[in-house]
């Protein structure tokens, strides 16, 4: 995917709740317990893919995600402990 | 008997499949979750005939919430499993195959949803699937009915897998990975406008203003057409033809006495009153057909237009701030909604929710502060009479309730309150047939629930009348009543049948003579004091019998506080 190669390889993985909406990211770890992340995996939420940040609730409500055609919205809570790299 | 159980993710279309098998039309719907309650048919396939299970949509045989614990036990109890995925989704769907062809159980899987891959530039190869997973793979498009036939056809050679065996968690993807780059190939593809514009309704700055003015557009819909539906149709049928044959037919064989009394009342042709004559076959008739089910009808066909376009998850998104306030999370929004049409399934929703907190919460909410449509068309009937500034007290009070009742319950009730995890599937253009169907069956499920405990519950107010057990009551009850609250004694029968049913009970309270205020703090007694028999039956159900316990005593605690504020706010000492 040409989308990996414009990534710089030293760039920081940050928490997912600092990306604003329309900002993309790849996600590297998911950081919860077994049981959440599976979860999250069996809802498309993989480590290495890629995900968009579609919407952003006030007052520290749920995002809405964009991964591979699908749309998810999750509590800012898990949001917080999902590590990305900004893209 | 064999049985075979039909399994899959949430938003696969496996209900669509399990309609499209077994012929009787069961509802499909958008919401990941709503088929909690699970459905059975029978089918014949080749001569043979087999019981088929539509088991609640799950991500993983790892449970997340009561729904998904139902799915494993139903997996194991099968004989033979159709496994539905979804192909726009491949790679995340096989987690649940490779589980489900893991454990051994013949298994064929369904590709459904096959039209929408070539949509989106997504090739799979299914004979490399099929030879990957060694169990028999088809491509459906449950809508249209294709596929079906094939799938119901390969039935017999469901097998056990010989290539795919049970494994650990990070095993199961990396063969996920695997299996995907053999047989699957992606295209690039744009966002298109059509998906810009659907994501305008879950931004917040567009979205909440949008989600208002749908919820007030329903609202509209609802009683507009409920209300056009009464004046044109019900009314002059009620009015024109039935009363007047009725009333006729009863005095030519009784023209007066008990039996006079109970059938119809004290209606007389040239004085014909449907609400106030209290007869099995006069006002036992005309609550449930004329004054219900016209917004019984409306509501269920704007419900279910909301569900199958696929709006609600988003509207849990926007509420789920909200929400969190009161210990719940967005989701919740479903059994709220469904509450306003009716309790019972309301309080059978609250199952999507994952802790028992959260059940506990919910259902305790909706059947204190959530007025099921019956209600609501009773409350609009008798209150509608003084001006709408009586029926947004009612409204008002209810909402203040709920929400202050919400963060109390967040504080006390112990547990855990996870946060909002929820796929937000794609709009999709409803299907008209589908709508009405599912309109219909709601209705239906109304009528054949409410006419019956209607007229029993006007025939024992008859009874409590001739045997004189309202006067002892009335005396019983006074204190209360009518020092602490300020109703007429005779308001104790209206409360006494709302244990039954609300919406004849709220239709007793007409003949009592009260003012607007009496009026509108019954009405906000009646909907908080305790469920009507049938909810109540649900919730035991539901939460068990010491939550239900701690529920009633909530709930008899609250109305009371309630009604003696209210009395002060409205009427004075």
């Amino acid at each position: 995917m040409e989308l990996l190669s414009d990534m710089k390889p030293d760039r920081k993985a940050v928490p997912l709740s600092t990306l604003f909406p329309g900002e993309r990211g790849k996600i590297i770890s998911l950081g919860h317990g077994a049981g959440i992340q599976r979860h999250l995996r069996t809802m498309g939420l993989m480590e290495g893919k890629i995900i968009t940040v579609i919407a952003a609730q006030p007052a520290r409500g749920p995002f809405v995600i964009g991964v591979e055609g699908t749309q998810i919205a999750i509590g800012r809570g898990m949001v917080r402990r999902i590590l990305i790299q900004k893209i | 008997m064999k049985k075979i159980s039909l399994m899959g993710c949430p938003n696969v279309g496996k209900s669509v499949v399990f309609s499209r098998l077994t012929g009787v039309n069961v509802i499909s719907s958008n919401y990941p979750g709503t088929t909690v309650d699970f459905t059975k048919g029978n089918t014949r396939i080749g001569g043979e005939k087999f019981e088929l299970i539509d088991v609640p949509g799950t991500y993983s045989l790892e449970p997340t919430s009561k729904a998904e614990e139902v799915a494993l036990y139903m997996l194991q109890e099968g004989d033979i499993v159709i496994d539905v995925v979804d192909a726009t989704h491949l790679e995340r769907n096989l987690y649940l195959t490779l589980e489900i062809i893991g454990r051994k159980k013949p298994t064929i899987v369904a590709l459904n949803l096959w039209d929408e891959t070539k949509h989106l530039g997504i090739d799979i190869d299914v004979e490399k699937l099929e030879k990957l997973l060694d169990v028999p793979v088809v491509p459906t498009c449950a809508i249209a009915g294709e596929g079906i036939k094939e799938l119901a056809s390969k039935v017999g050679d469901a097998k056990p897998s010989k290539t795919i065996e049970p494994m650990s968690e990070g095993e199961r993807w990396l063969k996920i990975g695997e299996i995907i780059k053999e047989v699957q190939v992606v295209h690039h593809r744009h966002h298109t406008i059509w998906e810009r514009i659907a994501d305008t309704t879950v931004k917040p700055v567009t979205g909440i203003p949008i989600a208002i003015l749908t919820i007030l557009l329903t609202f509209l819909f609802i009683i507009v057409i409920g209300n056009w539906i009464i004046e044109h149709l019900m009314d002059p049928i009620f009015y024109n033809y039935y009363g007047p044959w009725i009333v006729g037919a009863v005095n030519s064989f009784s023209p007066e006495g008990l039996l006079h009394d109970i059938l119809i009342g004290k209606s007389t042709v040239e004085s014909l009153d449907f609400m106030q004559s209290f007869g099995l076959l006069t006002t036992g008739l005309y609550v449930p057909f004329d004054m219900v089910l016209p917004f019984v009808i409306t509501f269920y066909f704007m419900l279910s237009l909301l569900e199958d376009v696929g709006y609600l998850p988003r509207l849990a998104v926007l509420v789920d701030t909200g929400l969190h306030k009161l210990g719940l999370h967005g989701s919740a929004i479903v059994p709220t909604i469904l509450g306003f049409g009716c309790n019972v399934p309301g309080a059978l929703a609250t199952r999507i929710m994952e802790t028992e907190k959260q059940r506990f919460i919910a259902a305790t909410l909706m059947a204190i502060a959530v007025p099921c449509m019956a209600q609501s068309a009773m409350i609009f009937g008798i209150l509608g009479r003084y001006g709408m500034k009586w029926i947004i007290i009612v409204y008002c009070t209810l909402l203040v309730l709920y929400i202050l009742l919400g963060i109390l319950l967040k504080k006390i009730v112990k547990g855990e309150s996870p946060e909002l995890l929820l796929e937000v599937p794609s709009y999709r253009k409803p299907d008209p047939l589908t709508l009405l169907k599912k309109t219909w069956t709601k209705a239906y499920g109304f009528l054949a629930e409410a006419v019956p405990f209607v007229i029993l519950g006007v025939f024992i107010v008859n009874l409590l009348y001739v045997f004189g057990v309202i006067d002892v009551l009335s005396t019983v009850f006074s204190p209360v009543l009518t020092t602490l609250i300020g109703l007429p004694e005779g308001a104790i029968v209206a409360l006494i049948m709302g244990f039954l049913r609300k919406d004849i009970a709220i239709g007793m309270l007409l003949p009592l003579d009260m003012s607007p205020q009496q009026l509108t703090i019954s009405c906000i007694i009646l909907a908080t004091y305790f469920p009507c028999i049938a909810t109540f039956v649900v919730m035991l159900r539901e939460l068990g019998i010491r939550d239900m316990l701690k529920a009633a005593g909530l709930m008899i605690v609250i109305s009371l506080t309630v009604g003696i504020i209210m009395r002060l706010i409205l009427i004075g000492i």
